[in-house]
């Protein structure tokens, strides 16, 4: 099985920010594939399937993130975050 | 901040026209607080009820009005550092239009019961069980991250993700205070449905939220009491991870020790009998390996 990596960038837009129910449903859609993801906002990188992480990451509006997965399933596993994103930013 | 939004044929939209019977009021300032006591008589205790984290959930009738006081949680962000808090919000409910006073900007009608809502009051009951379903969720999300700080409390030695376990703790408590003081609001809600207009279907639905009220009151006694008995046991095993640290700290430094202490006595600046032995380089050294097998043996006997 040969590992893919995969890139993608997403900028928060709720007035909340990453807040608990985005960053539990992003932890889940992670946690439903074998592919790794990390978030990275500026110089901090984060694993996504963590929800400590996510939940201390600081993520307000107008962040710029940059999702990362590397695995069999990295592009597959993005388009699932990135749904997240937007499913809880609309 | 205000807005306005308009219930047409079920379904709200935001007006920006001055029209539209829904007043919604962010964070009200000063003029805008004046300006909802002098031109819409609301009561001034009342609606500083709906600006306080700390007040209960109520209903009041007030002569033009009926004012409900509930409690929804506050979305979490990081800088709260896992403690999730509650937050009240003011609903004013005349015979043709509602007003909502709110602290903090937050998304409001969000899910598929708002997708149909038939009256204002309606649109009151759908924004209590708004609600509900909100505390629902983080209860949840409460109980992953406790999952996750066990996790980590297992391997640790630090006492920041027991910290995080009280601030949890603590959420719990607000949680449950503000489930409770909801359920005594939607019981007031059921015994004067008549006077503030609700009838038929909407009668069952206070019935339905009284029971879902009473289910997530019940999930968060749960998940307190859970996180309260075991506190102790993760308390100890922080503890215990931290006796293992200096145990193992403990056996190198007598590991290192021993030879120390062989070496440094055939070093004194004294005679000793074989100094000049040509070997006697090799049976310091000899004795030196000696006491570290020595206290290897007595640690393995002795099952340290």
């Amino acid at each position: 099985m040969s590992a893919k990596s995969a890139r993608r960038s997403v900028i928060v837009s709720n007035p909340a920010g990453l807040h608990a129910r985005p960053a539990a449903a992003i932890v889940q859609a992670v946690r439903r594939f074998k592919s790794k993801v990390e978030i990275r906002k500026e110089n901090e990188v984060v694993d996504a399937g963590n929800i400590l992480d996510l939940m201390t990451l600081c993520a307000t509006q107008g962040t710029e993130l940059l999702l990362t997965a590397k695995g069999p399933d990295a592009d597959q596993v993005l388009d699932a975050v990135v749904a997240e994103f937007a499913k809880h930013y609309e | 901040m205000m807005y306005r939004m308009e219930l047409d044929n079920g379904k709200l939209t935001r007006v920006e026209d001055g029209s539209g019977s829904i007043y919604i009021y962010v964070n009200p300032d000063e003029q805008d607080r004046k300006q909802l006591v002098e031109t819409f008589n609301l009561d001034e205790h009342t609606l500083a009820s709906a600006l306080d984290p700390d007040e209960l959930a109520r209903l009041e009738f007030e002569p033009e009005h009926q004012a409900v006081i509930f409690k929804r949680p506050r979305n979490y962000s990081s800088a709260d550092r896992f403690v999730f808090k509650v937050a009240s919000t003011g609903l004013f409910l005349f015979s043709d239009k509602l007003i909502l006073v709110l602290g903090d900007d937050v998304s409001l009608f969000q899910g598929k019961q708002f997708a149909k809502v038939a009256s204002l009051q309606d649109l009151v009951l759908k924004m209590i069980y708004s609600s509900i379903f909100h505390f629902n969720e983080h209860l949840k999300i409460i109980n992953t991250v406790s999952d996750a700080l066990e996790e980590q409390i297992n391997t640790s030695m630090q006492n920041k993700y027991l910290l995080n376990l009280f601030s949890l703790e603590k959420s719990l408590v607000y949680y449950l205070n503000s489930i409770n003081s909801n359920a005594k609001l939607i019981e007031r809600l059921k015994h004067n449905a008549a006077k503030i207009g609700i009838s038929g279907e909407s009668l069952e639905f206070i019935d339905d939220m009284f029971i879902e009220n009473s289910q997530c009151y019940e999930q968060a006694e749960i998940y307190s009491n859970i996180l309260a008995s075991m506190m102790d046991a993760r308390v100890s095993i922080v503890s215990n991870n931290l006796n293992w640290l200096i145990k193992t700290l403990t056996i190198i430094t007598i590991a290192i020790m021993l030879p120390t202490l062989v070496v440094s006595i055939f070093s004194m600046n004294v005679s000793f009998p074989g100094k000049d032995h040509p070997a006697m380089f090799w049976l310091i050294m000899g004795l030196a390996l000696g006491s570290v097998v020595l206290m290897r043996y007595i640690l393995w006997w002795k099952k340290w």
